[in-house]
């Protein structure tokens, strides 16, 4: 599914706050592992969530057994952004000015990440841009980033 | 049923200014000892105590275990804290009113304190910005460079501009409004120090589109008031604030899919229940204080309550309205982005110095009807700073 064009592998030692992972996260970041991009979806109605959320649209089974972890287009627009020019965490010194968006996707759900791979200026609200995977194969993760949408 | 004017601020106690050497629970007892002092009660008097804390308010817990009434010795029934981020003082006052209401209580202490400041000063060196000691553990946005509030809050403003227009200049004229009335207040931190215009854009550009001065201080320091009866408050030594009404909104269910609160805050149902419950309108309100993390907050809660229209707050703010000589005065003590950041008790504080009569230099005249509001409360990334309260208060 996921071509090479959409990943990114970093081997340079890792120096910034590590994700949190835990039990109601982990299938999205295992699927992150193998570059497939999931979210929440309703069996029964078809809406998307991120992150996990009992679906609103109707009752819903012991513990959201209606909605299973799907994977999705990795698609969307810049809702809202900023640019970051200060390193707030002494990890981020080499990636400023570093642009952090809230990402509307094409599922619905909103989900916030860097921009990569653009000049900062060129960013704008209503981008159209899509998923790339930031693998950390020594820390053992990948982070979803996005980039401006090719053609 | 109504609890307008039936419960009312009888005491203030403030600790300003950096406290490198005392603990929080020290703030917070003398916060206290000052607000007993000020209501003419005795400590034998405080029967309830509330602790407010600035939190999530989910899934963290309160930072100590040492409180203020052990301290002060206060021999209180009850004692608890409220936890919540930016809406402390109007949630802590809903709190003490159903216990005063009830009988349980005659005086009921509240106290809210951050050493946010001294805490800052101590991780600098380790080449952190800003409240490292903040940092929520179970936040999304961590890995990807979301470590302090405006790398969210920020969007807000973002989104504003792109909907409506707003530039950096029109909330530069906020930031500058603060300042101007920061300067008539003595207890602020940033009194003496005036600020123009071309002072906040040429300020480093933070987290753009905020300036370094579109971002509230960081600061230490506590707040405590002392909550009563309003038969019982008039026989004390200070006029009676009175709380008129209350209202509270979150946005936490609109945002997923109406992404509300990226233009708006959840203005509505607390304006509703508040000036519904105060029988007022909103030109009543001759004072208003409005949560002012960043310069953004100032101008969604302006449009919101609808002193100008929806988008059109760019150019409300830099005509002048909100500064001193305005038509509607607006964190009157400098807020959070010039004169300290207590969350909301900085401006419940100020708005109780403006009803008194307290208020010096920046006495705003004739003032009856004040306002404050509180804001923020991130649940989870992205940016779901949903909570807002509105408390009114009056003579």
């Amino acid at each position: 599914m996921a071509g090479s064009d959409n990943v990114r592998i970093i081997t340079a030692p890792y120096e910034k706050p590590l994700p949190n992972i835990d039990l109601d996260n982990e299938p999205f970041w295992d699927g992150l592992r193998e570059h497939k991009f999931l979210l929440f979806k309703c069996k029964m109605c078809g809406a998307y969530y991120w992150p996990k959320a009992y679906c609103r649209f109707h009752e819903n089974e012991s513990f959201m057994g209606n909605l299973e972890w799907s994977e999705a287009s990795g698609k969307g627009k810049v809702f809202a952004f900023n640019i970051h020019h200060w390193a707030l965490h002494p990890g981020f010194k080499s990636d400023v000015p570093y642009v952090y968006a809230l990402i509307q996707l094409d599922e619905g759900p909103l989900i916030s990440s860097n921009v990569i791979d653009v000049d900062p200026k060129e960013v704008k609200v209503g981008m159209v841009v899509e998923i790339v995977f930031e693998d950390h194969p020594q820390e053992g993760f990948t982070l979803p980033k996005f980039t401006p949408a090719k053609g | 049923m109504s609890s307008s004017r039936k419960y009312a601020v009888a005491g203030l106690g403030v600790v300003a200014g950096p406290q490198p050497n005392h603990t929080r629970r020290q703030i917070a007892a003398e916060a206290v000892r000052r607000a007993i002092l000020d209501a003419g009660l005795d400590r034998e008097d405080i029967d309830g105590a509330i602790e407010v804390v600035r939190g999530a308010g989910a899934g963290e817990r309160s930072a100590y275990a040492d409180p203020f009434p052990r301290i002060l010795a206060l021999p209180v029934n009850f004692f608890f804290s409220v936890e919540r981020g930016g809406a402390l003082a109007g949630l802590g006052i809903s709190a003490a009113m159903s216990f005063l209401d009830r009988g349980i209580a005659k005086y009921v202490a509240l106290c809210g304190v951050v050493d946010d400041w001294t805490r800052a000063q101590e991780t600098k060196a380790k080449g952190f910005r800003g409240m490292v000691h903040l940092e929520k553990e179970g936040a999304w946005g961590r890995a990807l460079g979301d470590i302090r509030a405006f790398s969210h809050h920020s969007w807000m403003a973002s989104r504003h501009m792109a909907e409506y227009g707003t530039t950096s200049r029109q909330l530069g004229a906020i930031a500058v409004a603060a300042r101007a009335w920061a300067c008539k207040n003595p207890e602020a931190k940033m009194y003496g120090r005036s600020m123009t215009l071309e002072d906040h854009q040429t300020s480093p550009l933070v987290v753009e589109p905020y300036h370094l001065l579109d971002i509230c201080l960081i600061s230490d320091g506590g707040i405590a008031f002392i909550l009563t009866t309003a038969e019982r408050a008039r026989d004390l030594r200070k006029p009676p604030v009175y709380v008129l009404g209350q209202g509270f909104g979150e946005i936490e269910r609109a945002l997923w899919w109406e992404k509300k609160n990226y233009t708006h805050m959840a203005v509505k149902t607390a304006k509703e229940q508040a000036f519904g419950e105060a029988g007022l309108e909103l030109n009543d309100v001759k004072c208003a204080q409005l949560y002012d993390c960043f310069t953004g907050e100032v101008l969604f809660q302006l449009e919101d309550y609808g002193w100008c229209n929806k988008g059109e707050g760019g150019p409300f703010v830099a005509s002048g309205a909100i500064g001193p000589g305005g038509s509607i005065p607006v964190n009157t003590g400098g807020g959070l982005l010039s004169c300290y950041h207590l969350a909301d008790l900085t401006g419940f504080a100020e708005a109780v110095r403006q009803l008194r009569g307290e208020a010096g230099e920046r006495q705003v005249v004739a003032c009856d009807i004040a306002m404050s509001t509180g804001h923020g409360g991130e649940m989870l990334s992205p940016g779901m700073c949903s909570i807002h309260s509105c408390t009114i208060l009056g003579r």
